[in-house]
């Protein structure tokens, strides 16, 4: 007990100078905390691109460069030609439809500034595989996206030097939040005369079962292979995007009509064409699915399990 | 947003609605509640497992031992519960992973959300991230580019601060016409937790901004490396880097390890998953500032930046998913909120706008929280109109959808938050309509 006083002395007599230490620190708005971050820490994270073009990489990429990567990586959901697949962004289309009943929102008709089109493939295209693509790959999707657009022509050259000065159609119809907007009242009787009420009701037949919705997360209770047990994860990040449900002509999982025609041809036919990419008759399967960090095995497993799920 | 069918229209006038019952739907009413009172007595008839646990008998878990502790480690609401779950709307969007779930604000209780029934939204899905991999990095023009550690930040001096969150496309789905016959759907896309985490500007002034930085780009590490510029002001205003929800750590949903959080602002600038803060002279003008989250005017000309939720409420008791058996007493009962402050008033109709009375607030009235209403009713069986109408305390009333329809049309898919209407109809549901 006497030795436990001591330290509790000893411990109280040290304590006092460091509390001193740590209010200073407090009261400059410096604790202290963290580590520097390095030139190379930051040059491999700082993505983000400005309409004034900076932040741009050092590359190029043509139209027509970019015409072959769009249709490999980007139609599958944004149409050949732009116009979207399914409910899947139109990037295409819609000039002077801002003022219509069902205005059409797209990169040409809408979109300020061509630097949101390069920041955003860069950083978050193709779905299933952000930040995969290089800067050329992306100045040339770039370049293709304005294209469709008619806002650069066939034989144009997207550069770090160029980028800034491409003036978006819609660019100077953006302006600052300038609400509040509108000026209720705070009335309490006689607000309005109940004759001129009318009463509009809902639409029927589009709200969702309100039951649990959690049965289709039941995992597919069939013997699946390893091979497919493997795969299903892969399916799951990459390939779900459109087979789950069927975009751009993918056959979709429970579709077994879909799958029978293609096994016809064979499982190795299936996996070269998931691998290396394939234009049919109902539709584009990008190489890898868009995801080109997956290994051939991966592809192949996802594939099986595409095949055997039900 | 909005779906292509228009809604049908029927030529009600609240003069029917609101004059006395004729004697003859009366005598209907009360017949049907004859009929629904015998048909729950036929229920319990039926079931002699319920019967045997009602008085006088005594109840079979009364007469038995339950569980032991940690037989659920982590605990999990009643089976009896299976149905209070997030939901979303299939059809909205193209997929699971770049969506939206709503919170089932009907079955909520006081302001605090569940963290398992915050709703959700992802624009690539919900990463799963290992905290002791992740880093957050301030850079740009600081005096002192930096890089924190998870254990770094909780190093900070920590606030705890009880707020909405709401994304600003709540009841977008409405701008035309009703559609959602439930509460969820119609308002579910807003949570309220207490949220804890480091001050925005502390760690500002440990990076030590430039004379030049006025805006703050937040990027998330999710793979749509979502990302929003902020005005200084905001950041150094009230801005929170949170890494809590509740007490407990943050969901992966909202953002685990860390997310910033921006009090009373729409929900997608709180950016979740956050890796890097940038600071710059100029907003950056990215995707989901232009292309999204911009709100589209009849002119063909848009708002952007567009960053204060506005004053909203509605009544969530009775709402469609809980409508009213009985004639008797009820309690109305709603959330009000306001990004710009505390909720001041709610009133209360339940003649469609005619007459109003104001209600209760009860419970904690906090600044860009939710705030609950009351009203005590005695319901005689007549059908109505119930509204609630928020005003907060900078004086703003929350407007009519007419009004917001004549300043902003009905393409601007955001910031819908026009006084609700529920039709209660003389068998006590509730209808969602709209009125002109």
């Amino acid at each position: 007990m006497y030795s436990l006083n001591r330290i509790l002395i000893v411990f109280a007599l040290t304590a006092i100078p460091l509390l001193a230490v740590t209010s200073f620190a407090a009261e400059t708005g410096r604790y202290g905390i963290g580590k520097t971050a390095t030139i190379e820490e930051i040059a491999g994270w700082d993505i983000d691109i400005r309409p004034d073009g900076k932040g741009l990489p050092k590359g190029k990429g043509s139209v027509l460069q970019g015409e072959e990567a769009y249709e490999a990586q980007c139609a599958s959901c944004h149409g050949l030609f732009g116009e979207g697949e399914g409910r899947w962004p139109p990037l295409a289309g819609g000039e002077d439809s801002l003022t219509e009943d069902r205005p059409k929102k797209t990169v040409g008709s809408y979109w300020p500034y061509a630097s949101t089109l390069w920041d955003y493939i860069n950083r978050a295209m193709p779905f299933s595989a952000p930040q995969s693509l290089t800067p050329d790959e992306v100045y040339a999707i770039t370049a293709y996206v304005l294209y469709l657009n008619d806002l650069v022509e066939k034989g144009f050259v997207l550069t770090q030097d160029n980028l800034a000065s491409i003036e978006m159609p819609n660019v100077n119809n953006f302006y600052a939040d300038d609400r509040p907007d509108t000026n209720n009242e705070r009335c309490m009787k006689n607000c309005k005369d109940p004759r001129n009420i009318e009463v509009i009701q809902s639409l029927r037949g589009i709200t969702p079962d309100q039951k649990k919705t959690t049965a289709e997360e039941n995992p597919a209770k069939s013997k699946l292979s390893e091979a497919a047990i493997e795969g299903k994860a892969t399916y799951t990040t990459s390939c779900l995007v459109c087979h789950a449900s069927g975009v751009a002509g993918a056959p979709s999982l429970d579709n077994k009509d879909d799958w029978a025609k293609r096994l016809e041809q064979g499982m190795d036919t299936l996996v070269k064409r998931a691998i290396k990419g394939f234009m049919g008759e109902s539709g584009i399967m990008p190489p890898k699915g868009g995801n080109m960090s997956l290994t051939d095995e991966q592809v192949s497993n996802a594939v099986q399990y595409m095949v055997e799920a039900e | 947003m909005a779906d292509s069918k228009k809604p049908e229209t029927s030529k009600e006038y609240l003069a029917e609605l609101t004059a006395h019952v004729p004697p003859t739907s009366r005598r209907d009413f009360l017949k049907k509640g004859v009929k629904f009172s015998t048909s729950l007595a036929a229920v319990a008839a039926t079931s002699e497992a319920l019967s045997d646990n009602l008085p006088p008998h005594v109840s079979s878990w009364s007469k038995s031992l339950g569980t032991g502790v940690v037989s659920t480690p982590y605990g999990v609401p009643s089976k009896f519960e299976e149905n209070v779950i997030r939901r979303t709307v299939p059809w909205l969007t193209a997929d699971k992973i770049s969506s939206i779930s709503m919170s089932p604000l009907q079955e909520l209780k006081g302001i605090i959300t569940p963290n398992g029934l915050v709703f959700e939204r992802y624009h690539a899905g919900a990463p799963a991230i290992n905290p002791a991999q992740h880093r957050l990095m301030i850079h740009g023009l600081v005096d002192n580019p930096l890089i924190f550690t998870m254990d770094d930040l909780m190093r900070f001096p920590s606030e705890s601060v009880i707020n909405f969150l709401e994304c600003p496309a709540n009841g977008g789905m409405e701008w035309r016409g009703p559609q959602m016959e439930a509460l969820q759907f119609t308002h579910g896309m807003i949570s309220c937790c207490e949220w804890t985490g480091v001050r925005l500007s502390t760690l500002l002034a440990e990076a030590g901004v430039q004379s030049k930085g006025k805006w703050v780009l937040a990027e998330g590490a999710d793979g749509a490396g979502m990302s929003r510029s902020i005005p200084m002001n905001k950041a150094l205003d009230d801005a929170l880097i949170v890494y809590a929800q509740n007490g407990e750590k943050l969901r992966p949903e909202q953002g685990y390890p860390v997310r910033l959080f921006n009090p009373g602002w729409e929900g997608n600038t709180s950016v979740k998953w956050l890796r890097r803060l940038k600071i710059g002279d100029k907003p950056w003008h990215h995707r989901e500032e232009t292309s999204k989250y911009t709100d589209l005017m009849p002119d063909g000309r848009s708002r952007r930046f567009t960053y204060e939720q506005e004053a909203n409420s509605v009544i969530t008791s009775p709402c469609p998913e809980n409508p009213w058996g009985q004639k008797g007493s009820y309690e109305i009962e709603g959330i009000a909120w306001s990004g710009r402050g505390k909720i001041k008033q709610v009133d209360v109709s339940i003649d469609g706008g005619v007459t109003w009375r104001p209600a209760k607030l009860k419970g904690l009235v906090l600044t860009k929280a939710l705030t609950r209403f009351c009203l005590p009713f005695k319901w005689d069986g007549s059908p109505g109109l119930l509204q609630s109408r928020a005003i907060d305390e900078t004086g703003y009333v929350q407007p009519t959808l007419s009004q917001l329809r004549n300043v902003r049309g009905t393409n601007s898919i955001y910031h819908k938050n026009s006084i609700h209407t529920w039709q209660l109809q003389s068998n006590g549901k509730i209808k969602n309509v709209q009125l002109k």
